[in-house]
């Protein structure tokens, strides 16, 4: 049974054999999507935990680009039913290559990557955008206008992150209320989209708050908590016995 | 943005953000809509009178423009090549150039109601242009600073918060700008309704253009002294460069004038391995951070490098990419200046001509030490003094007289 979680995790962290362990983890407790995070020396949308965490993958594991690629291939090719996004900042991008870039995610089967300092619709954008094959998740928040959000759907965006509310990750958990508003263009415009909303959340409560208004919610920094106090495993259980209880 | 018919100032003046191949907007998205109503602010105000007006006046009552070109006579006849000449930035108020930008800015904010100020800081001369500048202009402010340079530069939080701003050191990183730069946008993403008042031709669009365009007053009018002062233009320009906006600032009035030669120069640190400098043209490679492309220094595999340099203000990754691109076209040439080099000229600046220059600027007259004995008497060199030495107290004495920092650290902890 799928459940409609995207756990998130940062590869690399506290070492790339444990980070693939934990993606194990939460594909056998069957969570609908894995976000995995290339670690980037300045995640400079991150919050305090995933910062440390890609400090960690960085600078003491000395992840390379090429490491998380490799890790990513042995998981499609293990588990190829399972949806995976990845996600890195640009700059590790830019300087691999982002055709080469594209082209290594095509090949994987991954259909979608998250850029959260790119504007989905800037020049570099247009490299790691083909609709159909691999897909840019714009990241919003709930200062996106109407029109903005009609200009995205036009471009053939068919999965959007919505922001909680106007947090960094890892922040205390609000869902603003206009996210609502936000959920229904989507749909109403492009019945098939799917819609995320991630930040801060760390409990079943907000997980069905969020449920109400998405698709799926996105659980980062808490994951990252619960594994460094050692309680990954039970907590994560809870979660989604808690969440599937109820949905 | 170079077309045949026009010119690097019209390119710049008139650009959307892309200088050659460098610039953009890459930000996450939750940050467009600010910065889109900021370009678009900017994008009438450079050419609304009453805006210009007000900009002007407040940098003649409230600065203290237009600031002195400074002949240094017995430094040039001393090194025996090229006349020397030194615009004073120094002596704007707050002690740097950086006032001329925060001053612009600001009137920007209040036309477009903005009540809060967020901005970054790494010697702190920015910090504390832009906390002069929210208490005239009534704004709230709040001003990161990485914590080192916090420690270093502590002169300038004192000065900070006695004008009313919160200053907030950031513990992340390498606690230096970089880290201060990225606490402010994380502020802007949780408040976007904030206004951020980046220092430096740095950053998104409008910022590297929106800077610029603030500081080249001090081009305008080293160009005027000169001609008033010498009769003609000089031959070598010169300013140093941290993300570039004194740089900027400096050149961009002479950007069209072929005969004049400009020069950034860079901070060298203590050595040319990574981490020990912060030489984005000569050592770095392109980039996309911070929401601009242009040269960083990196590790080969995307993530930023660390960086040094005895001065705060220089101890940045990247470069403005307008600075970037006119060092593409071979319009700007840069140079480096270690450390020891920027000390010895404080040094001996104070001491042939009475002035003590801030230790960023001092990259720039060291390299033009260097430089003018190598030219001839009827040649001219301008160096950009972008700021005064009294913040850099507590490294230079540490430098130049240890015991007498020493017993000073005693007193004050008699009380
Ligand atoms: C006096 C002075 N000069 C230069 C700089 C470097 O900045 P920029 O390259 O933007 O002029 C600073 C920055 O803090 C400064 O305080």
């Amino acid at each position: 049974m799928q459940i409609p979680i995207m756990a998130h995790l940062v590869l690399g962290y506290p070492t790339l054999p444990e980070s693939i362990r934990t993606a194990e983890l939460y594909i056998a407790a069957g969570c609908a999507i894995l976000e995995l995070q290339i670690p980037f020396s300045h995640p400079t949308a991150d919050g305090p935990v995933i910062t440390r965490a890609c400090q960690v993958a960085v600078e003491e594991q000395g992840i390379t680009v090429a490491n998380c690629l490799e890790a990513i291939a042995g998981l499609t090719s293990r588990f190829p039913q399972q949806e995976i996004i990845v996600m890195s900042y640009l700059n590790r991008i830019y300087t691999y290559g982002a055709d080469r870039f594209r082209e290594k995610m095509e090949r994987m089967g991954i259909r979608h990557l998250i850029v959260p300092d790119l504007p989905v619709d800037s020049p570099v954008a247009k490299a790691l955008h083909q609709p159909g094959q691999l897909q840019l998740l714009p990241v919003l928040a709930a200062n996106v206008s109407d029109a903005r959000l009609q200009q995205l759907l036009a471009a053939g965006h068919d999965f959007f992150y919505l922001m909680s509310d106007f947090k960094i990750t890892g922040s205390t958990f609000s869902l603003n209320p206009r996210l609502k508003h936000i959920a229904q263009t989507i749909k109403a415009t492009q019945a098939n989209a799917r819609v995320g909303i991630g930040f801060g959340i760390s409990t079943a409560e907000q997980i069905h708050q969020v449920l109400e208004v998405a698709d799926c919610a996105i659980i980062g920094s808490a994951l990252i908590r619960a594994q460094e106090e050692n309680r990954l495993n039970r907590y994560f259980n809870e979660l989604l016995l808690e969440t599937t209880k109820s949905t | 943005m170079i077309s045949t018919t026009s010119t690097y100032r019209q390119d710049i003046l008139s650009s959307t953000g892309h200088f050659g191949p460098y610039g953009g907007t890459y930000v996450p998205e939750v940050l467009l809509p600010g910065l889109q109503d900021i370009a678009a602010a900017y994008d009438h105000l450079k050419t609304d009178p009453d805006f210009l007006d007000e900009f002007h006046t407040a940098l003649r009552e409230f600065d203290g423009r237009p600031t002195p070109l400074t002949p240094l006579p017995r430094l040039s006849a001393e090194i025996g090549g090229a006349q020397i000449f030194l615009k004073n930035e120094g002596l704007n108020h707050t002690g740097a150039h950086k006032i001329n930008h925060c001053i612009g800015q600001a009137i920007l904010a209040k036309r477009l109601g903005k009540t809060r100020i967020i901005a970054e800081t790494g010697a702190g001369q920015h910090g504390y242009a832009t906390a002069a500048v929210c208490a005239r202009f009534g704004l709230d402010c709040t001003v990161y600073m990485g914590r080192i340079d916090y420690e270093r530069q502590r002169p300038n939080v004192y000065w900070m918060e006695l004008l009313g701003a919160k200053v907030v050191p950031v513990e992340d990183g390498s606690q230096t700008l970089n880290d201060a730069v990225i606490a402010a946008f994380k502020d802007w993403v949780e408040h976007p309704e904030s206004y951020y008042l980046l220092g430096s031709a740095v950053g998104p669009h409008p910022y590297p253009a929106m800077n610029t365009f603030f500081q080249k007053i001090v081009g305008e009018e080293t160009r005027q002294q000169c001609l008033d002062q010498i009769g003609r233009t000089p031959d070598y320009v010169m300013a140093c460069v941290g993300g570039g906006s004194n740089a900027m600032g400096m050149f961009f009035e002479f950007l069209d004038d072929e005969q004049v030669q400009l020069i950034g120069v860079e901070a060298g640190g203590r050595g040319t391995q990574p981490g020990e400098h912060a030489a984005k043209v000569r050592q770095g490679v392109k980039g996309i951070f911070e929401g601009y492309h242009s040269y960083f220094l990196q590790d080969g595999d995307g993530n930023i490098a660390s960086t040094h340099s005895v001065s705060a203000g220089l101890d940045y990754c990247g470069i403005s990419p307008i600075l970037a691109h006119l060092a593409d076209e071979g319009r700007v040439q840069f140079a480096t200046a270690s450390d020891e080099t920027a000390l010895a000229a404080v040094q001996r600046l104070a001491l042939a001509e009475g002035i003590i220059p801030a230790l960023e600027s001092a990259h720039a007259f060291a390299h033009a030490f260097e430089l003018a004995a190598n030219l001839t008497p009827d040649q001219v060199i301008v160096v950009n003094a972008s700021g005064r030495g009294e913040k850099d107290l507590f490294i230079t004495m540490r430098h130049f007289q240890p015991e007498s920092l020493r017993k000073v650290g005693e007193l004050l902890l008699k009380g």
